[in-house]
């Protein structure tokens, strides 16, 4: 397969995962949009690494993963303690900071 | 590498003492002993690295595998944000014990975001820039949420969380892109010479950076997270994400587009200048309006990106002496004028009428520290600034940005002066929430000096590469 | 030795800084010690780095302290010069500013500012010596500023007086005229040879004009530099404020306004000698002002009554001395002349506010007469000093100004006899003063007449000192008739060498060049003391009145330049800073203002809509980015 279908479907995965963020309204969607993001990364890595025949990608590609993991237990819990406070996960509710 | 594991080693440290420990000064005590400590490792590190140098005759050292390039200047710039770290928690430890109850873990994270930071200035591949970012930015969405009884503080933490992760979404597309045409990760070896039809996916790569980098920077039109997680953060915290951990991410922004891009410069520039306009126009209008100085300053914060963003521009060896003077420069004023702001209990323009009646040293200290920023000359700020339009002026492509960044500190010198106005000439009976000590006069004075200090002989910071 | 000079400068501005901001609390007696002290300490150092310049001939080196400002390709480092034009300039400046420290302990002894003076003189004392010791323009510069703001703030000393005020913003302004001279010169200098160090300057100049500069540019540097001295040194047309200045404490007129400051425009030629070399246009120029300014002050001074002005105008008289023999390139005849000039009218003045004191403020020569009855110290040290500056042989003045009158001789007969002119009006004027004051019959009140009395030592011990300078003083450079060894030339023979029209005077010239000056001034003296033997005052008229009046040349200032500006600046203000610029000012402030509350909209809490600007801004950016790929 070319190169490029790579490209093209990690790319289309990246802007769903844009549009995700830009559309949903629940915190943890929008989260899990993020993470689509990243993952299209990480198949674009993969398949450049496979293809240039050099294995340094996959390991950037193991570091996204880590680096990811801790995002998720930092994320989660903040969107737990707006949780306890406002009973929601509705991004739009929270807007006491502005102007 | 001594004061990158040093620092995370502190961290943990720290982490653990918080199981132990109880006396909430006591862990102030120790970070400031820990503090001092990495600041001496890295001298030492510095005095090692230059003997090695000279000896050698290299750009550099290697650290992991090429990953990691140690030299002179990084490792002063190194040096400095661990001073100025050491003066941060002198100046705000009242504060920092103040926000919640995990103290030990506030200065864990506080030393995570260093190693980030040095991190940050030495790499030499992109998945260590990736990891340095990363590094600061986590420990910061905890920061700004760490304030568990306010919403505001939460809310913050939130809004940061969620826009600090999609900006590393584009990062890592950026990363891709790049590696995609270059087939490296490391910048030594990225050679945009022989690009042909992959030099869409190079520039591509380098703009998604770029927005990335001004995502974190807070540059225009990717500045709307920090006025609110400014505002929402506990006040501490936003003085060390404003002040240090900003200019560190513009040091490893200068260093990827001066040392791996710069060939590609004609592609990035325009893209770069127009969000360099933005920067200065919004952030210097919007603080115009602004009634609380805290959320002032978080406008003053992006106004002022606007003119670092001139060293990015230009990419020269004036930008990176620049650079330097700014980071100092702006972060000892902004630091200084939180450490006031900190002090007060009303954070409005009005807590501050008639302050020079009866606090006449924090005011005028204040005072120092607003002129500074304004870039008055013989303070700190006005060197800053002359550098970053000279660095400008030595490229010649961006006059009109040049003249735009003098329209623009005219019109900062408006909102720094109205709290100028309020201390010396409104009248009032300004409340503080803490008493002003004899430390906090001391490292107040401090910042004094060294605003007027690098006023008047910046070449006193150069001297030292 | 050279090593510590920068502990020179550095003891009286500790003394400044700490007069200065103790001045509330500080006691009387230990900010005049301290004051006086650094002097002491400086000058002791300066005469250590004397005798070692001394001693090693052409030793003259560049004591760098520090990167002061470092920008492309102009590298201005703080660096001190130590060679033989610097170090003897220190021992002038530390050693007479010392005297007059001490002085000034007696003489300001009752004054409410006590400590705030000594922290003024003390930084003057600090910019004096930056100025003389700067390895470049640059530095020169910072102290020549310095000295102007000393000068302005003890001109203004005793502030609550109005004419005193407006006579230190006076002195102020005309000195900015000059500095824009100076500082386009400093331009100039930059813009052609891209150093302000004198050494790299120089040395572009060592063999001649340099290939890539026209002579005309040289001549422009020059000029502009000479007229930063004009307004430093008081010469014609910038001379007027130096008589106003007169309304500081008498031992600020005598350190300032006679013996160090108004010699600054000197030094700067002086130091630049080698550039002056080149210029012809520029060295006529100076000659021409100089003996202009020689005749014209003189000629007011014969008219003058308060003792002050009388001394004042000679100042500006003898600087113009200086400036014919730098015009006519007699350099060394001029430091020469500024030296034994430092003696005598630091002397004179000091003399003078000895007299002033005695009298108990009264300046007034119609008041007074037989002062010397009381006041035999007074009386006789002033004496020596009248001898001095009138050039009566064996005494210092006669051989420095003889030396520049050769040398204008050699350059052209006619500069010689108005310099003639001006030595006659010099002995009568300075004759006439000591005679209306120190003898005669008292003209003033019976109770200033009890109220005479010798001053304490602390003042009779620096005139002795300055006595003994001013008539020694001039050994260090004899006339060439009389030996051939001119100390002081050869002293300054590595960084200062004349530059005389033609190489040699006869001897026989020179002895009858001595002898009329000679003839000339005894006759003076007894026309001084015939005219004033009845000590009876008229009111003047012709010429008297025009010269009593000094030339109305403060009316004809005020009449051309003072009123059209005032007019101008009334007219602009009225309808351009109104209308145009205030308007346009608010304008752009509310459009600011407006504007500023549109893009606040922006933000405005949804986390949604912060996303969106965002990707929306990434797609521009793309877009722009690879279109213009």
């Amino acid at each position: 397969m070319p190169f490029q279908y790579y490209l093209f479907l990690s790319l289309a995965l990246f802007c769903i995962g844009v549009t995700g963020v830009l559309m949903r309204r629940n915190a943890i969607i929008v989260f899990m949009c993020i993470e689509l993001m990243l993952n299209a990364v990480n198949l674009l890595m993969v398949a450049l690494s496979k293809m240039f025949g050099v294995a340094d990608a996959q390991i950037f590609v193991f570091f996204i993963m880590v680096v990811a993991a801790a995002e998720v237990a930092i994320g989660l819990s903040i969107i737990v303690m707006v949780y306890r406070k406002i009973q929601s996960v509705d991004i739009n509710i929270l807007n006491r900071l502005k102007n | 590498m001594k004061p990158l594991i040093a620092s995370a080693l502190f961290g943990i440290l720290m982490m653990f003492a918080a199981l132990t420990v109880k006396e909430r000064r006591s862990f102030s005590v120790f970070a400031l002993v820990l503090l001092a400590l990495l600041t001496g490792i890295n001298i030492w590190e510095l005095a090692e690295t230059r003997q090695a140098l000279s000896s050698n005759n290299m750009g550099g050292v290697y650290f992991f595998k090429n990953m990691v390039k140690v030299d002179a200047f990084n490792l002063w710039f190194n040096t400095l944000m661990s001073a100025l770290t050491l003066l941060y928690v002198g100046l705000m430890h009242r504060n920092i014990e103040r926000v919640g109850l995990h103290v030990g873990e506030y200065y864990a994270l506080i030393f995570f975001i260093l190693s980030g930071i040095y991190l940050m200035s030495t790499f030499n591949n992109l998945l260590i820039l990736f990891l340095g970012i990363e590094l600061m930015s986590i420990p910061q969405y905890i920061l700004a949420g760490s304030d568990k009884r306010n919403l505001k503080s939460s809310e913050a933490s939130l809004k940061y969380f969620l826009m600090g992760a999609f900006s590393t979404g584009i990062l890592l597309m950026g990363m891709a892109l790049l590696y995609a045409a270059l087939r490296t990760f490391n910048i030594e070896q990225f050679n945009f010479s022989m690009l042909g039809s992959n030099t869409i996916l190079a520039v591509a790569g380098i703009i998604l950076m770029i927005i990335s980098f001004g995502f974190k920077v807070s540059a225009a039109p990717m500045h709307f997270w920090t006025p609110d997680v400014y505002d929402g953060a506990p006040t501490p915290f936003t003085a060390f994400m404003a002040t240090i951990v900003k200019v560190a991410i513009f040091f490893g922004f200068l260093s990827i587009f001066k040392n791996a891009f710069y060939t590609l410069q004609g592609t990035w520039a325009l893209v770069l200048g127009i969000i360099t306009a933005l920067t200065l126009i919004i952030g210097n209008l919007t603080a115009v309006f602004q009634q609380s100085v805290k959320r002032m300053l978080a406008y003053s914060s992006i106004a002022q990106a606007g003119f670092m963003l001139f060293a990015i521009i230009a990419s020269n060896a004036m930008a990176s002496k620049g650079i330097l003077v700014y980071a100092v420069a702006y972060s000892v004023a902004t630091l200084g004028l939180f450490a006031v702001l900190a002090k007060m209990k009303d954070y409005t323009y009005d807590g501050f009428n008639g302050l020079a009646k009866t606090h006449p040293y924090l005011a005028a200290a204040a005072a120092v520290f607003l002129l500074s920023l304004a870039g008055i000359p013989a303070t700190a700020g006005f060197m800053a600034k002359y550098y970053m339009i000279a660095a400008l002026i030595e490229d010649g492509y961006f006059i009109w940005l040049v003249i735009l960044g003098l329209l623009m500190a005219a019109v900062s010198v408006y909102y720094y002066f109205k709290v100028i106005m309020a201390m010396y000439f409104r009248e009032g009976t300004p409340e503080l929430a803490h008493p002003v000590t004899v430390a906090d006069k001391i490292l107040l004075g401090i910042c004094v000096a060294l605003v007027f200090a690098l006023g008047i002989l910046p070449d006193m910071l150069l001297s030292c590469i | 030795m050279t090593q510590l000079v920068y502990l020179v400068p550095l003891l009286p501005l500790i003394g400044f800084l700490i007069n200065g901001l103790l001045w509330k609390s500080m006691p009387r007696k230990t900010a005049g010690i301290l004051a006086s002290g650094v002097m002491l300490l400086a000058f002791a150092l300066s005469v250590g780095i004397f005798f070692e310049v001394k001693n090693n001939p052409g030793y003259g080196t560049v004591v760098t302290l520090f990167d002061f400002i470092q920008s492309g390709a102009l590298s201005l480092p703080f660096a001190f010069q130590v060679d033989e034009l610097s170090s003897l300039f220190l021992l002038i400046i530390t050693g007479i500013g010392f005297l007059i420290h001490l002085y000034s302990t007696a003489y300001m002894h009752d004054d409410p500012g006590y400590v705030k003076y000594f922290a003024y003189l003390n930084f003057f004392v600090f910019s004096m010596l930056l100025l003389v010791l700067g390895a470049n323009y640059a530095i020169m510069f910072i102290g020549w500023e310095g000295v102007g703001l000393a000068s302005y703030l003890l001109i203004g000393f005793w502030f609550k007086n109005k004419d005193y005020t407006n006579a230190s913003k006076k002195a102020f302004i005309m000195n900015r005229i000059g500095d824009l001279g100076f500082l386009v010169g400093m331009f100039l200098v930059i813009y052609h040879f891209g150093t302000l160090a004198y050494s790299d300057l120089f040395m572009q100049f060592a063999d001649g004009v340099p290939a890539n500069v026209s002579q005309g540019v040289i001549n422009a540097i020059c000029i502009c530099f000479f007229i930063g001295a004009m307004g430093k040194s008081a010469q014609i047309p910038l001379y007027t404020w130096l008589p106003d200045a007169m309304a500081g404490p008498t031992p600020v007129s005598a350190l300032i306004h006679a013996a160090t400051m108004v010699t600054a425009g000197i030094y700067m030629i002086a130091r630049s000698n080698i550039m002056y070399n080149l210029a012809p246009l520029a060295q006529n120029m100076i000659a021409i002002i100089g003996i202009a300014t020689v005749l014209l002050a003189a000629s007011i001074a014969i008219k003058q009554n308060d003792i002050k002005k009388v001394l004042a105008y000679s100042t500006v008289s003898q600087l113009g001395y200086m400036f014919l023999a730098l015009g006519v390139g007699a350099y060394v005849g001029a430091i020469f002349h500024v030296m034994t000039h430092a003696f005598f009218k630091a002397l004179l003045f000091l003399g003078s506010g000895s007299v002033i004191h005695a009298m108990g403020g009264e300046q007034d020569m119609k008041f007074m007469g037989g002062l010397g009855r009381k006041m035999k110290i007074t009386q006789f040290t002033f004496l020596i000093g009248c001898l001095a500056i009138a050039g009566v042989p064996m005494f210092s003045g006669f051989f420095s100004k003889d030396e520049i009158l050769a040398a204008a001789y050699m350059k052209s007969p006619v500069l010689y006899a108005l310099g003639i002119a001006g030595a006659m009006m010099t002995a009568f004027y300075m004759f006439r003063a000591y005679f209306l004051t120190f003898t005669g019959a008292f003209r003033g009140t019976h109770e200033q007449e009890h109220h005479l009395h010798e001053s304490p030592a602390a003042m009779t011990i620096p005139l002795i000192v300055l006595a003994v300078l001013a008539v020694v003083g001039g050994y260090v450079g004899l006339p060439a008739v009389i030996t051939e060894n001119h100390l002081l030339g050869r002293y300054l023979s590595p960084v200062v060498t004349n530059n005389l029209a033609s190489g040699h005077l006869s001897h026989s010239t020179e002895w009858v060049l001595m002898g009329i000056s000679v003839a000339a001034v005894a006759l003076m003296i007894f026309l001084a003391y015939s005219t004033t033997k009845k000590g009876t005052f008229k009111e003047p008229s012709g010429l008297g009145k025009v010269l009593a009046n000094k030339w109305y040349v403060d009316e004809i200032y005020n009449a051309l330049i003072v009123k059209p500006l005032k007019h101008i600046s009334l007219l602009l203000d009225r309808y351009v800073e109104r209308c145009g610029i205030d308007g346009i000012v608010n304008g752009v402030g509310r459009l600011v203002q407006w504007s500023g509350g549109k893009i606040r909209l922006l933000q405005n809490g949804q986390v949604g809509v912060y996303i969106f600007g965002m990707v929306l801004g990434i797609i521009l950016l793309l877009i722009v980015g690879l279109l213009f790929l």
